[in-house]
């Protein structure tokens, strides 16, 4: 099953402009939990499916909104020379096809 | 009287439920009318706004620009400055003219002084400016008081002196001290977002950790609703809790919704870190009173032993220039990557003959990698690619120059099968070279450690 078929939200954005925060917002407890306990959604799992190095990518359970926050660092800082995305919007693409 | 001065009068009544309007999330990009006057009619007992904030990058602290239309800004800020002296009531608005620096404040302040003068409006204005003494800094990075935020490095003498504006983040003491000086209307220059709010309930003696955390939803307007969206929000302070109700009807704050909204653009949603101390949401409660409204409860608020100041900072990178272009040929896609490669080795060939290589050439192409920095190519290639060429110079017309001469080395360059030898590449309009203007980038985001929160950020009054 993909991820998208369990997420009401699927979001990226700038936390300051050092980080990038990707949120998963669920309708339900049990799609959280099904999303939650995916190996997909391990931290090593994460920064493999971002090319980034083992260790610097968080995930971090929100029961009180069944929501799940991915943070990393932004590869370029918000605005700098050859930056992609200054807000950080777009950055979710890569969990668009991500299966569970 | 002053407003803040009747609300003070009235404090026993008004901290049994303190009517906050969250009148915009981001000032200068239009109010809902509709909403905003059906929260008038609500009779808040004051208004705040946003107007600023660091994420459309670094420009704008840079240049000392503002990222909003002046047309619209003044309307906006006409709009809100009516009501709050028909209600009589504070108006307090934070983050001047979207960095909140020296230009921004007095861009702003220009306009409020215009409309009052256009509109027949009396008060007492206060702005705040947050304009940070470079010498006070370079002193506290000397000392050890400043500290990097996230991976910034270390904060050095040279970035001090070379960030073209410098601010520091005020809070909530900044905005107590403006109203305590009888101020109908705030004007802040670089605030932080809770503390337009903050400021009322705390000279009222009000339960902070609730105030903080209303403030923290409010600032983004509707946000915190399914469906998420700008239009004035209204939350009513009563004692150890809040309730939020947007003023658009179609707009609901759901237990759910309030909770995920403290997720948006932070990595720790569960501590909001402010100059005079710590939020704790984690023990927060969303309780729904209705399908539209819902009442929140348990933030803590930690006052901090010592205060600290976000530093903000922006230094000039150069001129850009931009070529605009894309394609539609299957051989010239396939290639891309390595056209564009070759085309660069031109144009340093010609471009460097006489001068210094002192420029970086960049291209994006959308449809490919331009938005993502996806590991391999689409397969297939997209249909019609998007090329972006960008040139960052020391000056204007070097810029230009690099990125004329892509321009035209781009269009004609051969390769492996090439069919297209008229053109590799279609422009929208002409010329398809453009001018980005100066380019910043920031140099300074960091942590200041202070003694006195009070002597960096002045408040200056002003009778209209």
């Amino acid at each position: 099953m993909k991820l998208v078929e369990l997420a009401r939200t699927v979001r990226s954005k700038n936390a300051g402009p050092l980080k990038l925060t990707l949120d998963l917002l669920f309708d339900d407890e049990a799609a959280y939990r099904r999303v939650l306990q995916s190996p997909a959604l391990e931290p090593g799992s994460v920064a493999r499916l971002y090319g980034r190095r083992e260790g610097t990518v968080e995930v971090l359970p929100h029961p009180a909104a069944l929501a799940i926050k991915i943070v990393m660092d932004r590869l370029v800082v918000s605005g700098d020379v050859g930056d992609r995305d200054v807000y950080g919007a777009q950055q979710h693409a890569p969990l668009l096809d991500l299966e569970l | 009287m002053s407003a803040v001065g009747k609300l003070l009068d009235r404090r026993d009544c008004v901290r049994r439920g303190l009517k906050a309007l969250g009148a915009s999330g981001q000032l200068g990009y239009g109010i809902p009318e509709k909403s905003l006057a059906v929260g008038l009619e609500r009779a808040p007992d004051y208004i705040g706004a946003d107007m600023g904030s660091i994420d459309p990058g670094p420009y704008y602290l840079g240049s000392g620009e503002l990222a909003t239309a002046p047309a619209t800004t003044r309307t906006d800020l006409a709009r809100l400055l009516r009501a709050a002296r028909q209600l009589d009531i504070p108006l307090l608005i934070g983050t001047a003219g979207s960095a909140g620096a020296a230009p921004h404040l007095d861009k702003t302040l220009a306009m409020v002084r215009d409309i009052a003068r256009a509109d027949g409006l009396r008060f007492r204005l206060a702005s705040i400016r947050a304009d940070m003494p470079r010498p006070l800094v370079k002193e506290a990075v000397r000392s050890g008081r400043v500290t990097p935020i996230d991976s910034m490095v270390p904060l050095s003498e040279a970035h001090i002196d070379e960030a073209s504006h410098l601010v520091g983040q005020m809070g909530t003491e900044a905005f107590c001290r403006a109203l305590q000086s009888d101020a109908d209307v705030v004007i802040a220059g670089r605030a932080c977002d809770t503390a337009i709010f903050a400021a009322v309930p705390a000279l009222l003696g009000c339960a902070m950790g609730p105030a903080m955390h209303m403030s923290k939803i409010i600032e983004c307007a509707s946000l915190c609703c399914v469906p998420g969206g700008r239009d004035p929000i209204l939350a009513t302070l009563e004692g150890d809790s809040f309730v939020l109700e947007s003023m658009n009807s179609e707009r609901r704050a759901t237990a759910m919704s309030v909770a995920a909204h403290s997720l948006y653009e932070q990595s720790d949603p569960d501590r909001v870190a402010e100059p005079e101390g710590v939020l704790l949401v984690r023990s927060a409660r969303y309780e729904e009173i209705d399908d539209r409204r819902t009442r929140v409860s348990g933030a803590q608020w930690i006052p901090a032993s010592r205060p600290t100041i976000k530093l903000e900072g922006a230094v000039r990178v150069g001129e850009r220039a931009v070529l605009l272009c894309g394609s539609c040929d299957q051989r010239v896609i396939n290639h891309i990557s390595d056209i564009l490669t070759e085309v660069t080795e031109v144009v340093r060939g010609l471009v460097c003959r006489d001068e210094p290589e002192d420029y970086r050439l960049i291209f994006r192409v959308y449809g490919i990698d331009g938005v993502y920095p996806w590991p391999v190519p689409p397969s297939p290639m997209p249909r019609e690619i998007f090329i972006l060429g960008e040139c960052i110079a020391p000056t204007a017309e070097r810029a230009g120059a690099v990125v004329r001469t892509a321009k035209q080395y781009l269009l004609h360059h051969g390769f492996p099968g090439r069919l297209s030898t008229a053109g590799n590449v279609a422009f929208p309009f002409t010329p398809p070279e453009l001018s980005g203007g100066t380019a910043y980038r920031f140099n300074v985001y960091h942590i200041m450690q202070v003694d006195e929160l009070a002597p960096l950020f002045p408040v200056e009054i002003e009778d209209l």
